[in-house]
C-alpha cells in the first residue's frame, strides 16, 4: 500500500471526475457528493503522506518508478516522488480543491460537468508537483489546462469566451516553448552521456554537466514557460482576463495553485538542472520580479473591480516569490516557496470573498459598495482577515513569507553593493497596504451604500462560511507556527542553493 | 529459375481479387450492403494476413521491384486501416446512391495502388501505384455525378492531378536518364557522379509533382474544394489515405534515393523542404482560422499537418522518419475520426457549417466527446496520440539522439510549435460550439451503427496510442531503420 500511495493520491480525483461526468440529467444533484468524497480522499491521503514523511532522512520519498515507454530512441518513465517542496504544494492543492468543492456546493448549472472538471484538474495539478520525469511532468502540466478552459468558458462572466481562449492559447504557447527547452535538455544529456536513447528522468538530466552557453539558452526557454504561468510582467496580460471572468472555483484554483506551477517549475527544474543558467539570468530575474511587484501594486490601486484588484495583487505577490527565488540563496528560495504556499491560502480567501460579493450583491465595483460591515458582518470579517493576511500582518502566514523574502533580498543587495534596491521592495509593502486598506475602507466601512439595493442581501452561507473559516484557520496556524511548512521546504532549498553556490 | 514467393504479396492479391469480385457480385445481387460487407471482409482478411506477416517478421523481395520489409508492412497496414474506416463510414453514406459496385471496387483498387507504393523499390513501381490510386480517386470524387459541386471538384482534381502526374513522370525520366537505373538503391549509388544541374531540375519536378499529392503550398489549392465537393468518406480517403501515399513516395525518392547518396545536392534539398514545411504549416493553419465549413477547416488543417510531415524531409534522420511515420499513423485516427464524424452527422442531417455543431454535446454526447478528443489530439494536447507523435516529430528537429547538438533546425521547430498553438484556436472553437453554446434544437441524434464502430475504433486508438505508445513507436523505429538503411 505504502509504495503506491502517490499513485492512489493522483488517480483518486480522476476516478471521481469520471464518475461525476456520468451523473447527467436527474442524477446530477448527486455529483456534488461524488466530488466531496473524491476530494476528501486525496486530502486524507496527502495528510497521511505529510505526516509519515521522514523529515530526518529528507530527500525524495514515496518513490514510485516504472518504465512507461522504452524504445531504441526514447525512454519515458512513470516516476512519482515527493520531497518537502512537493509535499507542501500537494497539501495546498488537495485542501484547496476540497474547500472549493464545499464552496461551490450550491452550483446549479451542469453540476456534474463542473465537479468533474475540478476533480480532473486536481489530477493534473497533483501530477505536476509529484512527477520526476519531464515527459510525465509536461503531460500533467498540459492536462491541468483543459479543465480550466471549460470552467472559464461555461461558468465564467460576460467576456468568458474571449478570456478562456486567450488563457488557453497564451499558456499553451508558453508550455510549448518550455517543451523545446525540455527537448534540448534531453538531447543534450544523451549527447553528453554518449547514448542514443533519450531519457527524460529528472535524475538523468540534472547534474549531467551541460555547457554554460547551453544552460543559458535553455534556461531562457524554460524561464519563459514558467514566467508566463506565474505570470510575470510583461507576460501577464492573460491573467486579469482569466481571473475576472472565471467562476470563483476557477479563480481560486487558478490563483491558488496553477500560478504556483510556474514558480515550482522554476525552482524544481531551472535552478536544479541549469545552475549556470540561473546565475547568468539572476539580474534579469530580479529586474522582472521588481517590475512585477511595483507594476502589480500600482495596477491594484487603479482597479475599480474588486476581483480585478485581487487578480493584479497575484502579480504583485508572485513577483515577490520570484524575488526570493532569484536571490539564489537557501533562505531566499525557501522564502519564495513559503510565500507560494502562503499566497495559495490567502488568495483563495480573497477570491471567495470576491465571489460572494459578485454573487450576493450583483456587483463587484468598489465605488458602488460601502458600509457592508453592518449588513454582512461575517462577510466583512472574512474580507478583512484576508486583506490583512495578504498585506502581511504579523502573526499571519503572509508576513512570514514576505518578511523572509525581503530579508534574503536585503542580504543579496548588501552583498552586491546595491542596498538602495531594498527601497523598491519596501515600497511595494507600502503600496500593498495602501490598496487593501483603501479598498476595505470604501467597501465595508463607512455609511451603508445607497447605490445598490442591499435590502435583500444575505450574508455568507454555511458552505461558504465553512470553507472560508477553514482557510482562515490555516492562515493563522501557519502564521503562528511557520516552522510546520518551513522545515519541509528549507532542506530542499538548501540542497538546491548548495549547487548554485558551487557555480557562483 | 524458381517461381517467386507469392505469399509475400498475399495481402495485395486479396485486395485486388476482392476488387475484381465486387462488380460481378453487384451485378448479381444489386444489393449495396452485400458488396459493402464483402469489401470489408476482403480488407479484414488482407489485414489479418498482414498482421501475421508483421508478427512473424516476414521479409523479402518479390521480383526485385516489390519489397516486403518492416517499412512496407507497417505502411501497408496503415493503408488497410484507412480503407477499413472509409468502408465502414461508406455503408450508410452511399446507400441512397447508385453504382455501388463501382464505388467499392474503385476504393479497393485505389487501396491496392497505395499498398504498391508502400512496397515499391523502383520508380516504375512507384509511378504505377501512384497512378492506380489517382485514377481510381478521380472517379470516386465524381461519384455523385449529378451534384454540381462533386462534378466541379472532380474536374479540378483530374486536371491538377494530370498536371502533377506529368511533372512527376518527367522528373522520374530525367533521373533515370542520369543514373541509368530505376531502382532507388542504384540511383543513390549513381547520384554522386551525376551532373548537379540536371539533378536539380529533376528534383524540382518531382517535388512539384508529388507536392500536389501531399498538398504542399503552393500546390495545395485543389484540396479544400475537392474535400468539400466529394462524398465525405472519399474526402476522408483523400486526406488520410492518398496524401500519406504521396508522403511515402517522397520518402522513398528523397530519403532512399537522394539522402543515402550523401551528395552536396542533399543539403540544398533539405533547405527547400524546410522552406516548404514552414510555408505549408503556416498557411494551412492561418487560413483554417477563418473557415466556416467544417470540411474546409479540416482540409486546411490537413494542409498544415502536411507541413509538419515535411519536417521529416528537412531534418532527414532516422529519428525524424520515426516521428513522421508515427504522425502519419496517429493522423489517420484523429483526422479520420473527425471526418467520419462529419460524415455521420451529415447522414443524420446536421449541416457541414461549423455553426451547425452548436449544442452537439447535449444532442449526441458520445459523438461530441469523440470529436473533442480528435480535435484536441490534432492540436497536440497530451495525453492523446497526436501529442505523442508531435512530440517525437518536433523533437527530431532539436537534435539527433546521441549526436552532438547542432541546432540547425530549431527555428523550424519554433515555427511548428507556434503553429501548433495557432491551430488550437480553431480546434478549440469547434469544441466550444459543441459544449458551451446552445443549439437551435436539442433533439437527440441517433448515429447508425457502422459509423459508431468506426468512430469508436478511432477513439480507442487515439486514447490508447496516447497512453501506451511504446509498441507503435518501436514499430515505427524499425520501419524507419528499414527504409533508411
Amino acid at each position: 500500500m505504502a509504495d503506491m500511495m502517490l499513485s492512489l493520491l493522483l488517480f483518486t480525483p480522476l476516478v471521481g471526475a469520471i464518475l461525476a461526468l456520468f451523473m447527467a440529467g436527474e442524477k446530477s444533484k448527486y455529483a456534488r457528493w461524488v466530488a466531496l468524497i473524491f476530494s476528501v480522499i486525496p486530502l486524507a491521503i496527502s495528510l497521511v503522506v505529510l505526516t509519515s514523511y521522514d523529515m530526518v532522512a529528507g530527500g525524495t520519498q514515496f518513490l514510485e518508478q516504472y518504465t512507461w515507454i522504452e524504445t531504441a530512441f526514447l525512454k519515458m518513465q512513470y516516476i512519482l516522488g515527493v520531497d518537502g517542496l512537493s509535499l507542501i504544494m500537494v497539501f495546498l492543492t488537495s485542501i484547496l480543491v476540497f474547500l472549493v468543492v464545499l464552496f461551490s456546493w450550491e452550483e446549479k448549472e451542469r453540476p456534474n460537468f463542473f465537479f468533474a472538471l475540478i476533480l480532473g484538474m486536481e489530477t493534473g495539478l497533483l501530477g505536476v508537483f509529484m512527477a520526476a520525469d519531464y515527459f510525465l511532468f509536461f503531460i500533467f502540466w498540459e492536462v491541468a489546462l483543459i479543465p480550466m478552459y471549460f470552467l472559464i468558458n461555461i461558468w465564467g462572466g460576460p467576456r468568458r469566451h474571449y478570456a478562456a481562449i486567450k488563457f488557453f492559447i497564451y499558456t499553451h504557447v508558453a508550455s510549448l516553448i518550455m517543451l523545446i527547452g525540455i527537448f534540448a535538455m534531453a538531447f543534450g544529456a544523451a549527447s553528453i552521456l554518449g547514448v542514443s536513447q533519450l531519457n527524460f528522468a529528472f535524475d538523468t538530466i540534472s547534474g549531467v554537466g551541460f555547457s554554460s552557453t547551453f544552460q543559458i539558452l535553455v534556461f531562457g526557454l524554460l524561464f519563459f514557460g514558467f514566467a508566463v504561468k506565474m505570470p510575470m510582467v510583461p507576460f501577464h496580460t492573460w491573467l486579469p482576463d482569466a481571473h475576472v471572468e472565471a467562476p470563483t472555483a476557477g479563480s481560486v484554483l487558478l490563483a491558488g495553485v496553477m500560478l504556483k506551477m510556474g514558480s515550482y517549475g522554476l525552482i524544481r527544474i531551472c535552478l536544479d538542472a541549469l545552475p549556470d543558467g540561473a546565475v547568468a539570468w539572476q539580474i534579469p530575474m530580479i529586474i522582472i520580479a521588481l517590475v512585477s511587484i511595483i507594476y502589480g501594486a500600482l495596477a491594484c490601486i487603479a482597479q475599480r473591480d474588486l476581483k480585478k484588484m485581487v487578480a493584479f495583487s497575484s502579480i504583485n505577490h508572485m513577483g515577490m516569490v520570484l524575488l526570493g527565488v532569484a536571490t539564489l540563496s537557501d533562505v531566499g528560495i525557501a522564502a519564495g516557496a513559503f510565500l507560494m504556499f502562503a499566497h495559495g491560502l490567502i488568495t483563495a480567501v480573497l477570491f471567495m470573498v470576491c465571489g460572494i460579493t459578485g454573487h450576493n450583491l450583483g456587483t463587484r465595483q468598489i465605488p458602488l459598495l460601502g458600509g457592508l460591515a453592518a449588513k454582512m458582518p461575517n462577510y466583512a470579517a472574512f474580507m478583512m482577515f484576508g486583506f490583512m493576511a495578504s498585506l502581511g500582518l504579523p502573526g499571519l502566514v503572509g508576513f512570514v513569507g514576505e518578511f523572509t523574502v525581503l530579508s534574503s533580498f536585503y542580504d543579496w543587495a548588501l552583498a552586491e553593493g546595491m542596498v538602495w534596491l531594498i527601497i523598491l521592495g519596501l515600497l511595494s509593502l507600502l503600496l500593498t497596504a495602501g490598496y487593501y486598506l483603501w479598498a476595505m475602507q470604501r467597501s465595508i466601512f463607512g455609511p451603508l451604500t445607497d447605490r445598490i439595493d442591499t435590502s435583500k442581501v444575505n450574508d455568507v452561507n454555511i458552505f461558504e462560511g465553512i470553507s472560508l473559516a477553514a482557510l482562515c484557520g490555516l492562515i493563522a496556524l501557519f502564521g503562528i507556527f511557520p516552522a510546520l511548512a518551513w522545515d519541509l521546504i528549507f532542506p530542499v532549498a538548501s540542497d538546491i542553493a548548495a549547487v548554485l553556490v558551487g557555480v557562483i | 529459375m524458381s517461381l517467386p514467393d507469392f505469399t509475400l504479396i498475399a495481402p495485395q492479391l486479396i485486395v485486388l481479387v476482392t476488387a475484381l469480385i465486387i462488380p460481378a457480385l453487384y451485378f448479381l445481387t444489386k444489393n449495396d450492403k452485400v458488396v459493402g460487407l464483402v469489401s470489408i471482409s476482403g480488407v479484414l482478411l488482407s489485414g489479418a494476413y498482414l498482421a501475421w506477416m508483421i508478427i512473424d517478421g516476414v521479409s523479402g523481395d518479390f521480383l526485385s521491384v516489390y519489397a516486403v520489409d518492416d517499412f512496407s508492412l507497417l505502411l501497408t497496414g496503415l493503408f488497410l486501416t484507412v480503407v477499413f474506416l472509409v468502408l465502414l463510414s461508406s455503408l450508410n453514406t452511399v446507400e441512397r446512391d447508385h453504382h455501388h459496385g463501382e464505388y467499392y471496387a474503385l476504393l479497393l483498387t485505389a487501396t491496392s495502388g497505395m499498398m504498391f507504393v508502400a512496397c515499391a523499390q523502383d520508380l516504375i513501381g512507384l509511378f504505377v501505384g501512384l497512378e492506380l490510386t489517382s485514377m481510381s480517386s478521380y472517379a470516386l470524387v465524381a461519384f455523385r455525378k449529378n451534384d454540381p459541386r462533386a462534378a466541379e471538384a472532380a474536374t479540378k482534381y483530374l486536371v491538377i492531378g494530370g498536371l502533377s502526374t506529368a511533372m512527376t513522370l518527367y522528373g522520374f525520366s530525367l533521373l533515370y536518364g542520369m543514373t541509368q537505373s530505376t531502382m532507388f538503391v542504384d540511383i543513390a549509388a549513381a547520384i554522386g557522379s551525376a551532373p548537379t544541374a540536371g539533378l536539380m531540375i529533376s528534383m524540382a519536378l518531382i517535388i512539384a509533382g508529388l507536392g500536389f499529392k501531399v498538398t504542399t503550398v503552393p500546390f495545395h489549392m485543389w484540396a479544400p474544394d475537392v474535400y468539400e465537393g466529394a462524398v465525405t468518406p472519399i474526402s476522408t480517403f483523400l486526406a488520410v489515405g492518398s496524401k500519406k501515399m504521396g508522403f511515402v513516395a517522397l520518402f522513398k525518392v528523397f530519403l532512399v534515393g537522394f539522402i543515402a547518396a550523401q551528395a552536396t545536392v542533399v543539403t540544398d534539398m533539405q533547405y527547400i523542404f524546410a522552406a516548404l514545411a514552414a510555408i505549408t504549416m503556416t498557411l494551412g493553419n492561418v487560413v483554417a482560422l477563418s473557415q466556416t465549413n467544417i470540411k474546409r477547416m479540416l482540409a486546411y488543417s490537413s494542409i498544415a499537418q502536411a507541413g509538419y510531415l515535411l519536417i521529416v524531409l528537412a531534418v532527414a534522420t532516422p529519428y525524424a522518419l520515426t516521428g513522421g511515420i508515427l504522425h502519419m499513423i496517429t493522423h489517420v485516427f484523429m483526422k479520420g475520426g473527425a471526418f467520419i464524424i462529419v460524415a455521420a452527422l451529415a447522414y443524420v442531417a446536421v449541416g457541414e457549417r461549423i455553426d451547425d455543431y452548436k449544442g452537439l454535446a447535449r444532442r449526441a454526447p458520445l459523438v461530441a466527446f469523440s470529436m473533442s478528443i480528435f480535435l484536441f489530439s490534432l492540436a497536440g494536447v497530451p495525453p492523446l496520440a497526436g501529442f505523442v507523435s508531435k512530440f517525437v516529430l518536433f523533437s527530431s528537429g532539436v537534435g539527433e539522439p546521441g549526436a552532438a547538438l547542432s541546432g540547425e533546425w530549431v527555428w523550424l521547430i519554433f515555427l511548428a510549435v507556434i503553429n501548433s498553438a495557432i491551430s488550437l484556436y480553431y480546434y478549440a472553437r469547434v469544441v466550444k460550439y459543441m459544449y458551451v453554446d446552445e443549439g437551435e434544437t436539442s433533439e437527440r441524434i441517433k448515429v447508425p451503427v457502422p459509423f459508431m464502430i468506426a468512430i469508436l475504433i478511432c477513439l480507442v486508438a487515439v486514447i490508447g496510442i496516447g497512453l501506451f505508445p511504446e509498441p507503435l513507436i518501436s514499430l515505427c523505429e524499425s520501419a524507419a531503420a528499414a527504409l533508411m538503411n
